[in-house]
């Protein structure tokens, strides 16, 4: 395989993780019945709380001597790092910053996941974060569409303000 | 244009071991991997192409199923992977190549479509996507360590 003219074969590989974490959706820039009217139950003054699945993608050559991408304990070990360590049994509202965005939504959070993934990994490149926040929802960042979109991952987008949350 | 996906299950063993590399080598890189051991793959095979206008259908799943299970089952279903697939006696038979030899197998019998995609489940936490694309003849030089 290694001495095939086209190359190395570059492949996908994912692994999924869980955490749990609390976590109230609420704008500060907004009434209290405005925030009660955009978010729903969500903004339950007491709070409330998911168990994430994370599935993480890197991709890359397949390494001749190995027969990997990466080492999966490898990723897992930054995965730990980076992510499960921070954000398990946690309350997402005191790790998310403004700069990640206004509410601990799971678009905001999948952001700031992905920023704190992309450039702790050798041998592969970051290629997909998916995150469920129940079994019905879940949230796609892809290398290929944020840079078809040209919006750099470390910049946050306009505040979603004033949009009708469309689930509960 | 239309993907479909055909979905099966087959159970091998393998060890994880590059035959250029020591018995200490291959300990320290695979740990317990080394040991011969086995999975139940989920293996999905999904493949594109335009729907026939006369029978609606990009591909009967019928044939599909047949030219999976004489390319890719008899040779895997039950069967030690280092031992019994002569291509893995002298490359690992991780998931990434195991969908890379799948791919190989199965896109030559393809005619009114084509193959898309080979994504193949080692076990509940992990799967691999291979679609066809090489490049990169160097490699991940680091690829192969732990750190």
């Amino acid at each position: 395989m290694s001495t095939d003219p086209r190359g190395l074969p570059l492949v996908e590989m994912t692994r999924t993780y869980q955490f749990s974490a609390a976590h109230r959706m609420h704008n500060p820039a907004f009434s209290d019945a405005e925030n009660a009217r955009l978010y729903g139950r969500c903004n339950n003054p007491t709070g409330h709380g998911h168990t994430y699945r994370l599935a993480i993608t890197v991709r890359g050559p397949v390494s001749p001597d190995t027969g990997w991408v990466m080492p999966g304990e490898a990723l897992d070990a930054r995965v730990r790092q980076q992510v499960l360590t921070r954000f398990d049994r946690a309350n997402l509202d005191q790790l998310l910053s403004p700069a990640d965005g206004v509410t601990s939504t799971t678009e905001v959070l999948a952001g700031r996941l992905w920023r704190l993934l992309e450039g702790t990994l050798t041998g592969a490149v970051l290629w997909r974060l998916r995150i469920e926040e129940t079994s019905s929802n879940f949230f796609e960042i892809t290398r290929p569409l944020l840079q078809r979109a040209a919006v750099p991952p470390d910049r946050p987008g306009p505040a979603a303000g004033g949009q009708k949350a469309s689930r509960p | 244009m239309i993907q479909l996906t055909k979905r099966v299950e087959f159970c091998a063993a393998h060890r994880y071991a590059n035959p250029r590399w020591s018995p200490e080598e291959n300990a320290r890189v695979f740990g317990p991997c080394v040991n011969l051991h086995g999975h139940n793959y989920i293996l999905e095979v999904t493949i594109q192409g335009e729907p026939a206008p006369e029978t609606g259908m990009v591909m009967d799943l019928k044939e599909l199923k047949e030219l999976i299970l004489d390319t890719v089952m008899n040779r895997f279903d039950h069967k030690n992977l280092n031992v019994d697939v002569p291509f893995f006696a002298d490359t690992v038979p991780s998931p990434e190549n195991l969908a890379v030899v799948i791919w190989d197998l199965l896109a030559p019998h393809l005619q009114g479509c084509s193959l898309a995609r080979i994504r193949l489940h080692e076990d509940g936490t992990t799967y691999v996507d291979y679609i066809g694309e090489r490049g990169a003849a160097s490699g991940a030089a680091g690829a192969g360590r732990v750190d």
